[in-house]
Parts: structure tokens; sequence; C-alpha cells
């Protein structure tokens, strides 16, 4: 039975929720759907959209090529994860350990570089690498190459660009949790014997691991999406999921198979996101 | 449960609202203005400025960077928001067997007259009945002397192993896909399963030698050195000969990928005697000649060219010649085959 006060009551919590929901049904809900019925659909010879039902475009993405893409999307992505951990955890650790002022400076030029879009700062890294770039021409002048080093157009230089743009996503995380670290423990592992190596392995190192756990979600999956950086530091050369679909979304104009495609990817990060939750990360710590 | 259909309830009412308002924007009734939707990069402001100028109507522009950019926004946005469109060949073929591009009243263009004939009445458009051709040009291969000793004759001669790692070209299935079937003796076009398999066979074969695949600016890696072959834009070429002297325009004995835009009107226009009047504006030798300035591609109008002089006209690069462009062949719609293309695409760029 609903009373007078009751109403009071939902009024303000009506007006809070409905612009949130009504966002997230227009803008979240309704496209993924537009996007899963797209993915069964088909087109004619004039690009458009024929609503037919059939497991073709899926069908289509078992092909040994698509599944080689899928192998080397995760392959770049999870090297660029693993850098990201080995260069992130000592950097957010020094971080912590600095005096406040020196702190706060630290942390804002990690973040700094983020108010300047990624793509600019891609195309940055390709001018750098380049045949006629900053970098080779110092090498020449210093004499360590005759001829300029082929920086640029490969896998390397792929990983480079990923590490570089998504570094922020895993130091992010990894300095709360190092932040959160209770000081106590550590000496009480000192007392009680233990060296440098051990406490780190046996008392940090697990203290910690919901920042590693959730920086590595947060490297992986955009890695997997990233189509620009494969296709300006990688020439191309090396297509991740995210250009394939770039492509069907794009010049090769098949949505529906862009959008099986993307269906694939959805499921990839629902997958590395069950395996975070399965080995006890909480959905709250990647924000 | 009630909560939960307060919510969405009101959430409904919100949006209806929100989508009511929205519609109130769109019915503003035009008149002396034309809408322009054209490439990026490819005609320049001072232009549209002189059109407004000379004639008073306001010309509202903006652009897309593919022809199916084109096509899809055409196809789903009310009849009339575009006056005038730049499609390319195939996609004048594609659009008018759709029904979407208005017949021209010819009378409103009498400077298509200025227009050469080598490129009226092509496959895409006979009789020019819906368009008038815009800007072109060829997709060709340019080498850098210091690199390459041998002379580049054919396409053939980019499969040789000596040029691992060293060819810079467009990232375009059908432009590259074309390449490979022309060093074959096809055609860009074929739809044959077996002819399309060797095609792929063949493609596979380049892979090792494809250094980048880039349609931006493939210029950079010609200029700074870094390859040594280059099967790119004219207009790119033209550039990067004039930064790079050691670079050289070559026209391969299987001929070039042609290309032509052309402006057209689409179905339904509001403003369509606005439009054939900036058409007719376009094709005036001063304003062609304005555009190529900025934009080296190759003008369709013979006044145009010999106004720009010796310099645009012996520029091999910039005007390429007529017996080079004779060979060279416009890419057709190839149906559903186009995902045989594709995957084809897929697998060289895995």
């Amino acid at each position: 039975m609903m009373t007078l006060n009751d109403k009071k009551q939902k009024m303000p919590m009506l007006t809070m929720l409905s612009p949130i929901t009504s966002m997230l049904i227009f803008l979240v809900v309704i496209p993924l759907i537009y996007v899963l019925v797209l993915s069964f659909c088909k087109t004619n010879e004039y690009y458009q959209v024929m609503f037919t039902f059939s497991f073709d475009n899926y069908k289509n993405l078992l092909s040994p090529s698509y599944f080689q893409v899928y192998m080397n999307s995760i392959v770049i992505a999870a090297i660029t994860t693993v850098i990201c951990i080995v260069l992130g955890y000592p950097f957010a650790y020094y971080i912590v350990k600095q005096p406040p002022k020196i702190r706060t400076i630290l942390y804002m030029l990690v973040i700094i570089p983020f108010w300047t879009n990624s793509l600019i700062r891609i195309y940055g890294w390709k001018s750098f690498l380049g045949a006629s770039g900053l970098l080779n021409n110092l090498f020449v002048w210093l004499g360590i190459t005759h001829k300029p080093l082929e920086l640029l157009f490969n896998r390397g230089a792929v990983v480079l660009g990923m590490t570089y743009t998504l570094f922020p996503f895993m130091v992010l995380p990894l300095y709360t949790a190092i932040e959160k670290l209770d000081l106590t423990l550590i000496e009480a592992s000192y007392d009680l014997g233990a060296r440098k190596v051990n406490t780190f392995l046996h008392v940090i190192l697990p203290l910690t691991s919901s920042g590693i756990f959730a920086g590595a979600i947060m490297v992986f999956i955009p890695t997997l999406g990233f189509f620009f950086v494969s296709d300006i530091l990688g020439g191309g050369k090396s297509d991740m999921i995210g250009n394939l679909i770039e492509r069907q979304f794009g010049s090769a104009n098949n949505w529906p198979l862009g959008s099986a495609l993307s269906i694939i990817l959805i499921l990839l990060t629902l997958i590395m996101v069950r395996l975070y939750t399965k080995a006890g990360g909480k959905l709250e710590d990647l924000g | 449960m009630k909560m939960l259909k307060k919510v969405i309830g009101t959430t409904l009412i919100i949006s209806c609202m929100g989508l009511m308002l929205s519609g109130c924007g769109a019915s503003k009734k035009s008149s002396g203005e034309i809408n322009v939707f054209n490439w990026t990069e490819y005609m320049p402001e001072s232009v549209l400025k002189i059109f407004e100028e000379e004639t008073g109507i306001k010309v509202n522009y903006s652009t897309y960077s593919s022809n199916e950019d084109m096509l899809s926004k055409v196809q789903s946005e009310a009849a009339g928001t575009y006056d005038i469109v730049v499609p390319s060949d195939y996609m004048v073929d594609l659009m008018a067997k759709q029904g979407l591009l208005e017949e021209l009243n010819k009378d409103n263009i009498p400077n298509l007259k200025n227009i050469s004939p080598a490129y009226l009445d092509q496959y895409y458009d006979k009789r020019n009945v819906y368009t008038v051709p815009y800007l072109g040009g060829v997709v060709t291969l340019c080498v850098n002397k210091s690199k390459v000793s041998d002379p580049i004759t054919s396409y053939k001669q980019l499969f040789d192993s000596k040029y691992e790692n060293s060819l810079v070209v467009l990232d375009d299935t059908r432009i590259v896909v074309g390449m490979v079937a022309k060093s074959l003796g096809y055609s860009m076009s074929e739809t044959d399963d077996t002819i399309l398999a060797e095609i792929k066979d063949k493609l596979l074969e380049l892979k090792p030698n494809i250094m980048s695949y880039d349609s931006d600016s493939p210029k950079t890696v010609m200029i700074d050195g870094s390859a040594s072959v280059g099967y790119i834009w004219n207009a790119e070429i033209a550039m990067s000969m004039s930064e790079n002297p050691d670079i050289e325009i070559v026209f391969p004995e299987e001929g070039p990928y042609l290309f032509f835009d052309n402006m057209a009107i689409p179905k339904g226009s509001k403003n369509k005697e606005n439009a054939e009047k900036f058409i007719d504006f376009i094709c005036k030798p001063e304003i062609a000649k304005m555009i190529v300035e900025e934009f080296p591609y190759v003008t369709p109008n013979t006044e145009a060219i010999n106004l720009l002089g010796d310099d645009y006209i012996n520029n091999k690069a910039c005007n390429p010649p007529a017996a080079e462009v004779a060979k060279g062949e416009y890419v057709k719609e190839v149906g559903d085959k186009i995902s045989v293309y594709d995957s084809m695409w897929t697998e060289l760029k895995k």
C-alpha cells in the first residue's frame, strides 16, 4: 500500500534516476541490441542492410585468417599488458613513496599527456621514429649507425605505441592499490625475519594484486580495439580486431560483418572480465 | 516493480520530449542556399566565397572521406539534405542504378563546353545524364632513383625479392588488388572465382615487399627515403617529387588505376537550380584553375589547363599524359564478390 509519504520520497528518486536510465537505454542498451540484430543480417549489392536471419557472418569469422587476427591481437595485448605491469609497478611504487608535494607533481605528469588526443600523440611517435625523425638523426649524428634504422612499421612499434598510450591506465589503479598498503604489515614481515624479496613476494604483492588485475584489464581490453595504433605505427601490416571492425564499418561497408566482429570483441571482453572476477578482482576497481 | 515502471515511464516521456524538440530545428524553410557534400581536402574555401559573392546563394559545406560514407549518408538522411555530392566513377554507376540522382538540365550549365570530351560520356554515366566531371587522377608508381637502379616498366617487377620491405601502397582493397590483377593481365574488376583465387595467391606474394599501407600521406615515406617504390595517388607523387628530386613518376606498361569524381545532384534536392548554378560555376576556367592550384589532381577543364600554362601541362605527375591515361582502368562494382576481395585483403594484412 502506498502512502502520501512514499510518493514524496519517490519523486526525488525518479528525477534523479530517469535521466541516467534514459541515457543508458538510448545510448547503450538500444545500440547494443541493434549491433546484435545487425550481426545476423546481410547486405545487398547496394551495400544496404537486408534484415534476414543468417549465421553466415559468424561462420565467416571462424575462418583461419580471422583466427590469426584474433591471435595476433591477443598476443600484442598480452605483451603490452606485461610491459605495462613491469614498468608501471615500480613507477607507481616510487610515486607513493614520495613526499606529498612531489607525489602530486609525478601523478600529474602521468595524467597530463591524457589531455592531448592520443591520435596526435601517436602521429608524434611516427615522426619521432621515422627515417628522417629526431631519433634516427640523433643516431646518425652520434655515429651509432650510418643508415637510418627501420624503427617503424613492425610489431615492436605497435607494442611501443600501445604501451605508451595505455601506461596511465596501469599506473593509476596500481597507485591506488599501493597507496592503501598498510605499512605496519611490512614492518611486521621484517620483524618476523623475512627478507626484502620474501616481503615483496608474500606480503606486498598479494596485497596490491587487485591493482595489478584492474590495471591489466584496463590495458588488455582497449589494446584489442585501438586500430589507429597498428594502422599508423604498424603501417597497417599487423591487423588487430579493431582494424577489421573499422574496415567493415568504413571502406568495406559491410555493417553486418562488422557487427558480428564487434560481438566477438564484446565476448572476448566479457571472458576477460569474468577471469578477472574469478581471480578475486572487484568490478568497482575497474572504475 | 512499480518503481521500475515509473522510472521507465518517466524515461520514455523525457526522451520523447527530447525527440520532439530536436524535430523542430530541422524544419527550417530553405531558399537561396545549397548544401554541398564533398571529399575532404578537395575544394578551396576561397572558391566557395567567390560563389557566394557572385550569386548571393549561401553554401553549406560538409565533407566525407569515402564514397561508401557518402552513400550511407545520402541513403539514411531525409531527401533534400544535400544538393551537391561528388561520387567517384563506380559510385555514380551504383547511385544512378539505385535512382539516387537527379537528371541535370544542361541548359543551366553552359560552361560544360569547357570540359574535355575525353572525360565525358564514360561508362558510369553515358551522355552525362546525371554528372559533370570535377577532378580525378591516377594511381601509379613512383620510384626513388637513388635506391632503385633497374628501370621499372611493369607491375610484375614489384614482386621481386630485392624490393623486400620497401614498397608503400595505398591502404585500399580495390586499388591494390586491382594492381595485382593487372600484373597478371586481368582486369581490375574480375568476378570469376578461379581467377580471383589466382589473384589472391599473387597478392600474398607481394606481402613481404610491402613496407606500409597508407592512404592519408604516403608521400612522407617516399620523401624521407624509407620507401623505394610507391603505388600512390598522382597528387601525392607530384608533392613528393617537388620535395625530393630523386623521386620520379613511372607509368607501367599495364596502365594505371583511374578515378574520377563527379558533381551530381541527389534525388529530392530542394535547390536544384541553385545546384546547377554551382556546377556551372565550378566549370568556369578560372575557378577550375584555382582548384587545381591548391589540389594538384587532374582537371577535366581544357580551358583551365590552357590558363595553367606549360609548367602544369608538362608535369607528368599533375597532368598524366593522355596516352598513359588511355591505358588505365576504372574499377567497377563487383556485386557480392566484394566479400572475396575483402577476405583476400584480410589475409594480406593479418
